[in-house]
């Protein structure tokens, strides 16, 4: 860095505005479009793992192994380049990169699911079962409502690491916020300002579903908060008390 | 002799290698308050769980009003094993159960826990089934905790409020698995008026319990079970001059 220039130079970053925050909108979409499709896909994943059905069980294992256990780097060539080259399909790049992030997060989401939804104690779906609701009533009314609560700080850890996660899909050349602060830094010889402003608006953005996470569950802590760790401890003798 | 509402017919239960319930029969007249007494491990709310299928029975039957329920499963046949599973909530939306841990649903208010089944297995439109949800937990003292969630509830409360969402469906039996055991000594006696007044009602029910001076009180019949089988059982006065020595054992070490 020569000695005329300022330490940071704020003047390329506000001629680069609009493509910054053009960028930074391509960089959100991406990610709340992959974590909602990621919430979906979990869901469905996490319910075939709890089936009684061992050919689900075995699909939706193999599912979560196949989509955590790969890097979102080689993920993303494989829908985009991987696709067309084996089978012939061609995928834009913004739904490559959004299908990438979908699947990876609803890896580990349907984990996250799984585990909520057997934290709500058995002698909630017995109750249900016993006033004569039906299997998928039980599950509905009275099994996802609590474990929906359960997981809204796991949840919420998930999508904030989608939002960071998406700079990768610069790799295939959507043009998010990464790509664009690599571009305009090589174009005005201003990278260290051009990566910290990007960095700062992840850093926006994080913190404001931070605050959108912690309303969430203040929601839902009407109910909850101290009740969570008494019925817990409920869940222990119900199971152990099963055979008197 | 007045007709038989409960049959359960030859039912064992087995968990793993365990044998939980061996060969009980045991017949439940209209209007009979039965209580199942016996050790901790004897099989009771084992027995209890077999009468709504939440733990159905490996063997035997049940027959409930006419109708004989067997559990039913096919390797093979998914579409049958899932006729059969729809068919259960029919059975079990007869009996109403009351649970140790309450197991009130703690993100529903006190008048939402009642209002699930009338809206859900009754098919009662809304303003319909507030109205005979909130009649019922004002029948049970809680005509003032109605919006409540059951956090803010005692476990008494909590009790109160999961016997009203069952006996606002209107269930044709009762079954009590020993409801009193995670309450509080001084909310006890409390729940047990509850039954008596039921009992007074003429409701059916079957109440599995350790407290045997409610026990006796109440009961028309007493069942005595241990390991896994009725060893005798007959009208409180039998029972408490039983000549069978489990039972003598048993009643000796509780009331001393």
């Amino acid at each position: 860095m020569s000695n005329s220039q300022p330490f940071f130079d704020f003047a390329p970053i506000w001629q680069s505005r609009v493509l910054l925050i053009e960028g930074f909108g391509i960089a959100m979409f991406s990610a709340v479009a992959g974590i909602i499709l990621a919430i979906i896909l979990g869901l469905i994943i996490a319910l075939m793992r709890l089936s009684r059905f061992k050919i689900l069980r075995g699909f939706a294992f193999i599912y979560t192994q196949l989509f955590r256990g790969v890097p979102l780097y080689v993920l993303i060539l494989w829908i985009y380049f991987g696709l067309v080259y084996a089978v012939g399909i061609d995928i834009p790049r913004i739904p490559s990169g959004i299908i990438a992030l979908a699947l990876l997060n609803s890896g580990y989401l349907s984990e996250t699911f799984r585990s909520g939804i057997l934290a709500v104690s058995n002698g909630q779906r017995e109750a249900g079962q016993a006033l004569g609701l039906k299997g998928w009533q039980v599950a509905r009314y009275i099994i996802l409502p609590q474990a929906g609560r359960i997981v809204i700080p796991p949840t919420g850890n998930q999508f904030i690491d989608a939002i960071k996660d998406s700079a990768i899909l610069s790799i295939i050349g959507v043009p998010e916020l990464m790509k664009v602060a690599q571009e305009q830094a090589n174009l005005f010889y201003r990278p260290f300002e051009f990566y910290t402003v990007a960095g700062l608006l992840y850093l926006v953005a994080v913190l404001i579903v931070s605050r959108g996470i912690t309303a969430l569950e203040n929601r839902f802590a009407k109910y909850s908060r101290k009740s969570g760790s008494s019925e817990n401890s409920v869940v222990t003798t119900a199971t152990t008390d099963a055979s008197h | 002799m007045s007709e038989t509402l409960l049959k359960i017919n030859n039912v064992t239960k087995v968990f793993g290698t365990h044998v939980v319930l061996k060969d009980i029969d045991l017949d439940i007249v209209k209007g009979e308050v039965v209580c199942i007494i016996g050790p901790s491990g004897s099989g009771k709310s084992t027995l209890l769980r077999c009468i709504n299928f939440i733990a159905p029975p490996d063997q035997g039957e049940i027959i409930f009003e006419g109708k004989t329920w067997k559990r039913f499963h096919s390797r093979f046949n998914i579409f049958a094993n899932r006729k059969y599973e729809g068919e259960l909530p029919r059975l079990r939306s007869e009996i109403g159960m009351v649970f140790q841990h309450f197991n009130v649903f703690p993100h529903m208010t006190a008048v939402e826990n009642v209002m699930l089944g009338l809206t859900k297995v009754r098919k009662e439109g809304r303003a319909k089934a507030r109205e005979i949800a909130e009649q019922s937990l004002i029948q049970v003292g809680l005509g003032d905790k109605l919006n409540q969630y059951p956090e803010k509830l005692s476990g008494g409360q909590k009790q109160r409020v999961a016997i009203a969402r069952a006996l606002a469906l209107n269930p044709k039996v009762m079954l009590f698995d020993e409801v009193t055991s995670s309450l509080d000594p001084e909310l006890v006696s409390g729940i047990l008026d509850e039954i008596r007044r039921l009992a007074k009602d003429g409701m059916t029910m079957v109440i599995v319990t350790h407290e045997m001076n409610f026990a006796f009180q109440v009961a028309n019949r007493i069942v005595f079970m241990d390991e896994g089988r009725i060893v005798t059982m007959g009208t409180p006065d039998e029972i408490r001059n039983t000549t069978d020595p489990r039972a003598r054992a048993f009643l000796s070490s509780i009331l001393g």
